[in-house]
């Protein structure tokens, strides 16, 4: 019986063999094949690009009409199909091209922004971030260099962002996306409830010990409401926001690395010195004082809305914008409390604006109609006409603007296309920007680091991570499970477990990444010229 | 047919009344606390916590849910018929595959049987997998890319061809084909009918199948109109994990409605409507006797 | 060894002649699956190559060996991990099936139709919750501040329990969660196979003067092992796998309960959130598979010995 089992299976492992051998030829001749339009293409297009260069005045070759693929992340506003029929019928004229406008939903968008570069998708443009990983997929060649043809395809495009501007999204001497010109903050501030504050005469958090000062007072005096708002992300909301702010750090280097703003060559090891142990000690303490909940890294509550619920009383960090929705979000609901903010630039006396990798598009290299793609990027930030259209809707169906201010018609549920509905954070334009009247506290907040503003120097760092990927999913898994609990205060003896998560995290290779990460990251400086 | 009942039968009906009526209620208490949440305001909720009765009434949550009607009716729309088409083609192959594995003189049934078997053990992974469904079989941003994922199910086929085996004594089929009738017919005028409880059972785990499906409409569908209506609402919930989750150096700030804790609930309620309606339904073919009653008809 | 082959040839053509309306009727079947899981399966090469975006196919990517393989035993948990996971997965599949035996044949010997309708509906009832709801359940019953829990013991005078500190608390919590949501599931499939067993076996017995319980025992129970067998096959071949969403939701980012709670799965998905490489996102697949294919091979050629009837293949 065993014997016959035995056949059975060598039978079917052979099959198994073949068919997958079978498999692999066809694919493969598939994959020679199919791409074979590719590659001619391409070399299509390079030469296209040399004519270019040599006689860019004609512009681009529109003669065949074409579909460019855009992507963008998240939900799709309800009124695109009107939107894209407008802009088509334009587009059409103008390039003889047609755009269909795809979202990628929330629901798992990373896995989906991986897939849709990784598997050959037809793709024209897709939204790049430093929290897409910009500087990853451009080093690893998911994107397409830009530096011959932007000047051919998109000349207007090319003048109207600054110089050095594509100086500071390039990545290896190279362009690979188009920055956003909008100039704006997603630096950390202080965010409490001000009507609180004056209630129970309190100070304002201007810096740590201000704003322990606060929470001490909150804990003592308003017993139903929980100080601090951390959440499940402790590495986020307390360590990134603690060390961006009290030690002054030039960016959120991972590995427990940590370099300075005035001082980014001098990198040094964070996990497990002497500072690290205070700052856990000072985390312990806001936790044993109850500034905190025991069970932060399982609350399923978002920390925003715990402040306008009113069952939070402050917050460690968040950024202009999001503080002003927030507040905006409270008023609504309560219109007697209030909230304020305290950027830490004007403590620190430095902020950093977004760095231009922040908000971009890039053409992945798959593209057969880059240029087509990059003239039609064009029109979309420098034609006024697409720009307000994508924007913002149709003027009086979806807004007005009134004394100069964007004003919504409806609400978020009956109006199909709200303001930025199409998360156009990457095409905005300053020179036709409008906003709602609220906005005007954000722009006091941008206009008072303006004063202050320094040049950020971390995002431009591209890291590869090749040479110790092991090590660094390993490390992953390491922090969640021994310093998570450590930075949400959840375990006894702080010094014992620092010990225990340093021993764990060298086991997994601490060291390795380290080493290598702080010489890639000198290196950066040095070419970079920010030494 | 009314037989006395003994002692024991007694003892057994009353330990199964206990277990039965406990286990109940142990699984209806979380179900009550998501319809009283679901009719709580989110505020209420996020600073009292859940009750067993809402303390303040509120449509609020299935006002969002139902923020757009017909998004939410299309989506449903979609569902259904994803939920339809898949289910009948699925058991209409299922029960073939399952008929032909179970039939002792097919010779390689148990080659085969592994053969469909061994794909629940290796799997290619995500990637190959997303390049098949776009790139070769084009079922991209279409309701193919929707059916045809979960269309058989291995463990499906197996559990068929169990069911078809023991419904369906082989003298039956024996005396079929004597009778001259091909394997076809055998097993479209004699299997199927005894099988009922069997097509029954896989036919409403396949339905549940299409209808919890949300991760194909993730994965392969670019357009709103195409999306299932699980995904339509998850994606509502996401959309506020994102916001929760993503760090304020993304400064990603959205506008439109806020997805709170009571929608989340109330969601729960929308999508667990339609096993209510399709339980009882698939129940009727879970009663004894009716093989019996069948084979001697 | 070629005589043998060409006889088997011979056997197999002969054979498709012979049942050619069975070959074509499952035909469908095996394209699906060819199709649909064999092809793609070549992906399983990627769990030995450097994944990059220059080649335009996955062999003209360098190959590394067992490089991807590397991070699942780099952190030092593998073993623990393995351990995890196929513990709680022999957990499930013991109780789950324990319990959906022993209340369908309860059910199925319950008189009183709405009764029997109601209950089957509602214990099939939490398979609809999903884990996203569940966890916000479970918070809300175990939070240290406010939950539910707490809220009673304090009223009782104890003092308050902090759940979430506790990871051997949460073997218990979650295998108990598993089993609320899952069971009804597999109780179906056994309410269906007790529905296919003849009538008459239980009125021979009864004439014979067995009372219920022994009908039960000897007659009901001995023609569910073909079911069990079949989920328990299905089970073991995913023993390396395991219910992500509910160990994930649960848990979320707390460490200090990972000792207990992590499985495979939870621990590959957390490693490569941020890297995402599809290299080794496929190692911990293939590293999975191959468990699980030795562990089922091993249990069906056990069963076939016992009994052949009951083997899968």
């Amino acid at each position: 019986m065993v014997g016959k089992q035995k056949k059975v299976l060598h039978l079917f492992i052979s099959l198994v063999l073949v068919l997958t051998l079978l498999a692999a030829c066809s694919n493969n001749s598939k994959t020679n094949n199919e791409p074979s339009p590719a590659p001619s293409k391409s070399t299509t297009t390079e030469g296209t690009n040399a004519e270019g260069n040599e006689s860019s005045i004609s512009g681009i070759d529109t003669s065949e009409r074409v579909e460019l693929q855009f992507y963008m992340l998240g939900n799709a506003p309800k009124d695109l199909d009107k939107v894209e029929a407008q802009v088509n019928e334009w587009l059409l004229e103008d390039l003889n091209a047609t755009v269909k406008f795809n979202y990628t939903t929330w629901t798992d968008w990373d896995q989906k922004y991986r897939l849709l570069l990784s598997t050959g998708q037809d793709v024209d443009l897709i939204f790049t971030a430093e929290w897409t990983q910009y500087q990853q997929y451009a080093k690893n060649g998911a994107f397409m260099r830009l530096d011959e043809l932007l000047p051919v395809a998109a000349p207007k495009l090319y003048e109207f962002v600054p110089q050095d501007m594509w100086e500071a999204v390039k990545i290896d001497g190279n362009i690979y996306t188009v920055p956003a010109t909008y100039k704006e903050y997603v630096t950390g501030g202080f965010v409490w409830r001000e009507d609180l504050r004056v209630k129970h005469n309190l100070p304002k958090p201007v810096d740590i010990e201000t704003f322990e000062a606060y929470l001490a007072g909150i804990k003592q005096n308003e017993p139903n409401i929980q100080p601090l708002a951390v959440g499940q992300d402790v590495g986020a909301t307390l360590e990134d926001a603690y060390l961006d702010f009290q030690r002054q750090r030039v960016g959120a280097m991972p590995y427990g690395l940590h370099a300075s703003y005035s001082d980014p060559s001098n990198i040094v090891g964070y996990w497990g010195s002497e500072e690290h142990l205070t700052d856990l000690k000072r985390y312990k303490s806001w936790a044993d004082n109850g500034y905190f909940s025991k069970n932060e890294l399982n609350e399923t509550d978002g920390n925003q809305d715990k402040l306008t619920n009113g069952t939070a009383a402050a917050m460690l960090s968040d950024n202009p914008t999001r503080y002003n929705s927030v507040l905006n979000q409270m008023k609504a609901l309560h219109p007697d409390w209030d909230l304020a903010y305290h950027p830490y630039g004007l403590t620190l006396g430095y902020a950093t604006p977004v760095h231009p990798i922040h908000n971009g598009f890039a053409v992945p290299k798959n593209s057969k109609k880059a240029e087509r793609a990059l003239a039609f990027y064009e029109l979309m930030v420098t034609d006024k006409r697409y720009n307000l259209l994508t924007q913002y809707g149709f003027e009086d169906v979806n807004y007005t603007v009134e004394d100069g201010y964007y004003k919504m018609i409806g609400d978020n549920t009956t109006n199909g296309f709200v303001r930025e509905a199409m998360n156009g954070w990457a095409w905005r334009n300053p020179e036709y920007m409008i906003f709602e009247p609220s906005y005007d506290g954000v722009e006091a907040i941008f206009n008072e680091l303006d004063k202050i503003q320094v040049p950020d120097i971390y995002t431009g760092f591209a890291e590869d991570y090749t040479p110790y990927q092991a090590e660094r999913a390993a490390l992953e898994q390491v922090e969640k499970q021994y310093l998570y609990p450590l930075m949400a205060g959840l375990v006894d003896d702080v010094e014992d477990g620092l010990k225990t998560f340093m021993e764990k995290a060298n086991q997994a290779g601490l060291e390795k990444i380290q080493e290598s990460y702080k010489q890639q990251w000198l290196q950066y400086l040095q070419e970079s010229g920010h030494n | 047919m009314k037989i006395k009942e003994d002692g024991a039968t007694k003892w057994f009906r009353f330990i199964a009344y206990v277990v039965v009526l406990t286990g109940s209620v142990l699984c209806l208490l979380p179900f009550l606390l998501i319809i009283s949440a679901s009719l709580t305001s989110n505020e209420e909720i996020v600073r009292e916590g859940y009750n067993l009765i809402p303390s303040s009434f509120t449509l609020d949550a299935y006002k969002i849910v139902f923020m757009f009607p017909e998004d939410l009716l299309r989506a449903y729309g979609v569902t259904t018929f994803v939920t339809i088409v898949g289910t009948a083609i699925g058991l209409l192959l299922m029960t073939m595959a399952g008929y032909v594995l179970q039939r002792k003189d097919f010779k390689y049934r148990n080659f085969f049987s592994f053969f469909i078997y061994f794909t629940t053990l290796f799997g290619g992974g995500l990637v190959p997998y997303y390049m098949l469904i776009t790139n070769y079989l084009k079922f991209g941003n279409t309701m193919n890319a929707l059916i045809w994922p979960s269309l058989m199910t291995p463990f499906l086929i197996i559990l068929m061809r169990s069911f078809i085996h023991s419904a369906v004594p082989d003298e039956v089929v024996e005396s079929a084909k004597i009778d001259g009738a091909n394997d076809f017919v055998i097993y479209y005028r004699v299997v199927l009918p005894l099988a009922v409880p069997g097509l029954a059972t896989v036919g409403l785990f396949l339905a549940l199948h299409y209808w919890n499906d949300w991760f194909h409409s993730a994965l392969f569908i670019n357009d709103t109109a195409k999306y299932q209506l699980q995904f339509y609402l998850y994606n509502i919930i996401n959309t506020s994990n994102f916001l929760n989750s993503i760090g304020a150096g993304a400064g990603v700030v959205l506008s439109g409605p806020v997805p709170s804790e009571s929608m989340k609930m109330a969601m729960a309620v929308v999508v667990t409507g339609p096993i209510l309606l399709l339980y009882p339904f698939i129940q009727r073919y879970f009663v004894k006797g009716l093989t019996i009653g069948a084979v001697k008809g | 060894m070629s005589k043998t082959m060409v006889h088997k040839k011979k056997g197999l053509l002969h054979e498709l002649n012979k049942n050619k309306i069975l070959f074509l009727m499952l035909l469908p079947t095996l394209l699906y699956f060819l199709i649909n899981n064999y092809v793609p399966m070549i992906g399983i090469y990627y769990a030995f190559v450097q994944f990059d975006f220059h080649s335009t196919n996955m062999f003209q990517m360098a190959f590394i060996g067992l490089k991807n393989f590397e991070f699942l035993w780099k952190s030092g948990k593998l073993i623990q991990l393995t351990i995890n996971t196929i513990g709680y997965n022999i957990a499930f599949i013991v109780l789950v099936n324990g319990l959906a035996i022993s209340v369908a044949v309860l059910l199925s010997e319950l008189r009183g139709k709405w009764f029997k309708k109601i209950t089957q509906s509602i214990l099939f009832l939490p398979y609809f919750v999903s884990f996203v709801i569940l966890s916000v359940i479970v918070f809300n019953l175990f939070n240290y501040d406010q939950g539910v829990l707490n809220t009673v013991l304090e009223k009782l005078g104890a003092e308050p329990i902090n759940l979430y500190a506790k990871p051997t608390a949460w073997i218990f919590l979650i295998i108990i969660f598993f089993l609320w949501k899952n069971f009804g599931y597999s109780m179906v499939i056994y309410l269906a196979s007790i529905t296919g067993i003849s009538e008459e076996y239980y009125e021979a017995a009864k004439i014979d003067g067995a009372n219920i319980f022994q009908r039960s025992w000897h007659i009901t129970l001995p023609m569910l092992k073909n079911t069990f067998v079949i989920l328990l096959l299905f089970a073991l071949g995913g023993i390396m796998k395991g219910q992500f969403d509910l160990f994930y939701q649960m848990v979320g980012n707390n460490g200090l309960l990972f000792s207990t709670t992590d499985i495979l799965d939870t621990y590959v998905y957390r490693s490569l959130r941020v890297t995402f490489d599809m290299g080794m996102a496929t190692a911990a697949g293939v590293y999975q598979s191959i468990f699980g294919f030795a562990l089922i091979m091993t249990v069906n050629t056990i069963i076939r010995k016992i009994n052949k009837d009951y083997a899968l293949f």
